[in-house]
């Protein structure tokens, strides 16, 4: 059952990124489909952080003095100015240890 | 086709290129080796999401909704959607890898992530080479197995690695790679919609909290440049 799963995602995965290199493939996204698309990496990745930064431990966690909170709001402050992702992550990473091991 | 000595070359290049992501890819590849024996996977399988599956995010959140009880259907709808990024890349791409040899598409298009993508999406057909692009991808594939098989090690070793907070380096990837998207009012609304929902949706403990919620803040943001046509 856990191979099946872990091959068939593979499967999957591998066809969303192969799918377009495909020289025989004629078919054109519409382009509502790819504006529709277009907003996959900020809605999905928002997706994905959404609980990790607000419910930390499966606990619905609405206080500022969330290192999670902070962290990300740190992050987006340093991307923003410096426009360095690396920078901004390891910056916002290092702060966020710091402000979880004195929030702890 | 160039030389051997230029290829290596090329090569070299794109491995060293590639190295800064490789490496703050770290976090990440600890806790998905980590939580993969968290939940009851075996070694081979954990590691086996790595080398076969490819896609951070998509392991993730796989292996949470595994231990959540999830069933095979809603996991494999979930990857789909969390990788349909990789659908635009693609596309972006096909100038310059879809009139290579078979075994380059297919190699390239496995290797095909969000840090490839980033590291090569801007060469045009005369800038582009094979040589770089494969080594900008493999370095990332084989450093993300090796941060994996380390978290597997690691939290076979170590119990809760899962409570480290390992998981803000996800958080700061994607806020670092989301915060200069967010340039016009229909990706504000995405944002905020897809946040908001992501939230609420997981704490009612829904199944399809993650691929509603993102699918909801597409389709605000999709609406919202419909009736405003993008304007800032």
């Amino acid at each position: 059952m856990i191979w099946l799963l872990i091959v068939a995602m593979g499967a999957v995965v591998f066809l969303n990124r192969y799918a377009f290199l495909e020289p025989r493939l004629p078919l054109r996204l519409s382009s509502n489909a790819r504006q529709f698309l277009g907003f996959a990496v900020p809605g999905m990745l928002t997706a994905i952080c959404g609980p990790i930064i607000f419910m930390p431990g499966h606990q619905l966690t609405l206080s500022l003095f969330n290192p999670y909170l902070l962290g990300s709001l740190v992050a987006i402050a340093l991307v923003l100015l410096t426009r360095s992702v690396l920078l901004s992550m390891l910056a916002s990473m290092l702060i966020f240890f710091l402000l979880r091991s004195w929030l702890a | 086709m160039p030389s051997p000595p230029v290829a290596r070359q090329a090569f070299v290049h794109g491995a060293i290129a590639s190295l800064p992501l490789s490496l703050a890819v770290a976090p990440w590849g600890l806790l998905a080796g980590s939580m993969a024996i968290e939940a009851n996977l075996s070694p081979l399988q954990g590691q086996g999401l790595s080398a076969i599956v490819f896609a951070g995010a998509a392991q993730l959140v796989a292996i949470g909704m595994l231990k959540g009880g999830a069933n095979l259907f809603s996991i494999l709808l979930t990857t789909l959607l969390l990788t349909s990024q990789h659908l635009l890349y693609g596309l972006s791409m096909r100038p310059v890898l879809s009139g290579l040899p078979a075994r380059w598409r297919l190699g390239l298009g496995f290797l095909l992530t969000d840090e490839f993508f980033a590291l090569t999406s801007q060469h045009d057909q005369q800038q582009f080479n094979r040589w770089y692009a494969l080594g900008v991808g493999l370095t990332f594939y084989v450093a993300w197995n090796l941060f994996t098989l380390a978290g597997i090690v690691l939290g076979q070793n170590i119990p809760h690695l899962d409570r480290l907070g390992l998981d803000f380096s996800i958080v700061a990837t994607f806020v670092a790679l989301i915060a200069p998207l967010v340039r016009n009012v229909p990706t504000v609304v995405c944002v905020a919609v897809s946040l908001f929902c992501s939230v609420l949706f997981s704490h009612w403990q829904w199944e399809t909290a993650l691929v509603a919620a993102g699918l909801l803040g597409m389709a605000a943001g999709f609406i919202c440049l419909k009736c405003w046509g993008g304007r800032a």
